[in-house]
């Protein structure tokens, strides 16, 4: 009777943990599909754009790591190039609500116009359920998906893990460098690094 | 007239920064003040001693609940960086890195300290260095400190220290805090300790054989993106030592020759290992525990 219950507490465990288990991003494969809501009020799905290469940028507007590639204007001029030739830019926005970051659509909107930037959303994931979909542990974190469906790139934005703007202009910028070398129809040199930053502020998150 | 007068308060205001400068020659400067901490450069020795290695300290104190890193800070944060500004003939080693704590519970975790920590760094002194009354030591520091939210911050830091042709004498005032900081220290794995280091697939399990069965381990990775911070380390005691399995990092693209790290037993007892990863069948670790080991493991990983 027991060993039976005990049996059956681990096969929902099991099931429970599952769907879980599957879904975290890695390089190599197919990237996690999901819908979200962008601060403009309309509804993104990944696989929509299929066809074109993505990037997801893991955002926090409180996070000093964030604002040395917002305050020199780094990540702007980014989203200005890469969607000028046709990739897919999603800001993502991982905070939840009472943390660091986190965001309503109208605070979202005005951010976006205050620092000029230029994604083709910023979406507004407040449960935490795309960033666990990717395992994005700090802001920024970035990640390029090629038109395929499949992540060539995931980690930092670039080699110089630190908060001072000064550090960003000699700084070899990975996502770049993953967008050039596939577009060329090269293998990415670098496809995963350690991101760095702030961790990313989900539910229940205490540091 | 007048003119005489202010040179005179000016050789009186000289005269009083000069007894100060005395004074406070190879004594503990005070902590200069980082986001909710302080940070303090302090000296093991009263002097330096041309020809003797000696040791600086850099002494943090945090406030309740923040934190600062280790030198693999882990998921996420950064270690504090040092550029040291030092006289002629004194040359800085590699940060000694206390042993760290895992901070965080959820799908991110970190490497580092909270409350006080002295990170000791030792200092080569030249035989040529020539004697002087006040050698200056000079450091900036870069560092994050974050409790939920992280703050970067940047001091300047100071101390004076004679050099003398003596032998090194201890400071009475900062030698609690280097025996401290020492006791915090991993240490060099003893010789007949013998570890190995199995890949096995979508993981590394070191094994260890030190004699007595081990009930508690933690292992710090020194580089990064090697193992999965956040993921639970499965340690299984064995009859003269112990397994830990430690799940790879989905970052980890290609195999690694080494594993390089601090292991952390119970009781404050942490030691320095450099084991070679041998590439074995993986079979064998994903047959031998089965979902019972495993399942729970990750289960806990989602809480």
């Amino acid at each position: 009777m027991r060993r039976s219950t005990l049996y059956l507490m681990l096969v929902a465990v099991v099931i429970c943990a599952a769907p879980l288990l599957v879904a975290a991003a890695k390089v190599g494969q197919a990237a996690p599909d999901f819908t979200a809501t962008a601060s403009n009020g309309k509804t993104f799905r990944l696989n929509d754009y299929r066809g074109k290469y993505t990037v997801l940028e893991w955002h926090n507007n409180g996070c000093p790591y964030v604002g040395k590639h917002y305050k020199s204007g780094n990540m702007q001029r980014l989203q200005k190039e890469w969607t000028g030739r046709g990739v897919v830019w999603f800001t993502i926005i991982s905070s939840a609500p009472g943390k660091q970051g986190y965001v309503t659509a109208s605070e979202e909107n005005q951010y976006l116009a205050k620092m000029q930037a230029a994604p083709t959303a910023a979406l507004l994931d407040p449960t935490g359920e795309i960033g666990h979909l990717y395992d994005a542990k700090t802001s920024p974190q970035m990640v390029v998906i090629n038109p395929e469906g499949t992540v060539i790139y995931d980690g930092a934005i670039d080699d110089k893990p630190t908060t001072d703007l000064s550090d960003v202009a000699g700084a070899t910028n990975y996502v770049t460098l993953a967008l050039e070398q596939a577009m060329a129809g090269k293998q990415v040199e670098t496809p995963a690094t350690r991101p760095y930053g702030c961790s990313v502020k989900y539910s229940g998150s205490t540091h | 007239m007048r003119g005489c007068e202010s040179s005179r308060r000016f050789s009186v205001a000289l005269g009083f920064l000069v007894a100060q400068l005395l004074c406070a020659a190879g004594a503990r400067a005070s902590g200069s003040p980082i986001p909710h901490g302080t940070l303090e450069l302090v000296a093991e020795n009263r002097w330096v001693t041309p020809g003797q290695g000696f040791s600086l300290g850099l002494h943090f104190q945090l406030e309740r609940g923040w934190h600062i890193y280790w030198v693999n800070p882990g998921d996420s944060g950064e270690p504090p960086r040092v550029a040291w500004q030092l006289p002629p003939g004194l040359s800085p080693r590699a940060i000694k890195w206390p042993t760290p704590r895992r901070l965080g519970t959820s799908s991110i975790v970190d490497f580092g300290y909270e409350d006080t920590v002295t990170l000791i760094v030792p200092v080569h002194a030249e035989t040529s260095l020539a004697a002087q009354p006040l050698a200056h030591l000079g450091a900036e520091i870069k560092v994050l400190v974050c409790r939920e939210i992280c703050i970067p911050g940047k001091t300047q830091l100071s101390l004076t220290l004679p050099i003398r042709s003596q032998l090194p004498a201890p400071d009475v005032r900062t030698r609690e805090l280097f025996a401290a900081a020492r006791k915090d220290l991993p240490r060099p794995a003893p010789q007949d300790w013998k570890f190995s280091v199995d890949d096995a697939k979508d993981s590394f399990v070191l094994a260890a054989n030190v004699g007595p069965q081990i009930t508690r381990a933690i292992f710090f990775p020194l580089a990064e993106a090697q193992i999965d911070d956040s993921a639970p380390q499965i340690l299984e005691p064995q009859p003269s030592g112990f397994r830990l399995t430690l799940r790879k990092s989905d970052r980890l693209l290609k195999p690694i020759d080494r594993l390089q790290g601090v292991l952390a037993l119970s009781g404050n007892h942490a030691y320095l290992i450099d084991v070679p990863v041998s590439k074995r069948d993986a079979q064998r670790n994903n047959s031998r525990g089965g979902i019972f080991e495993i399942q729970p493991s990750r289960e806990e990983r989602q809480k």
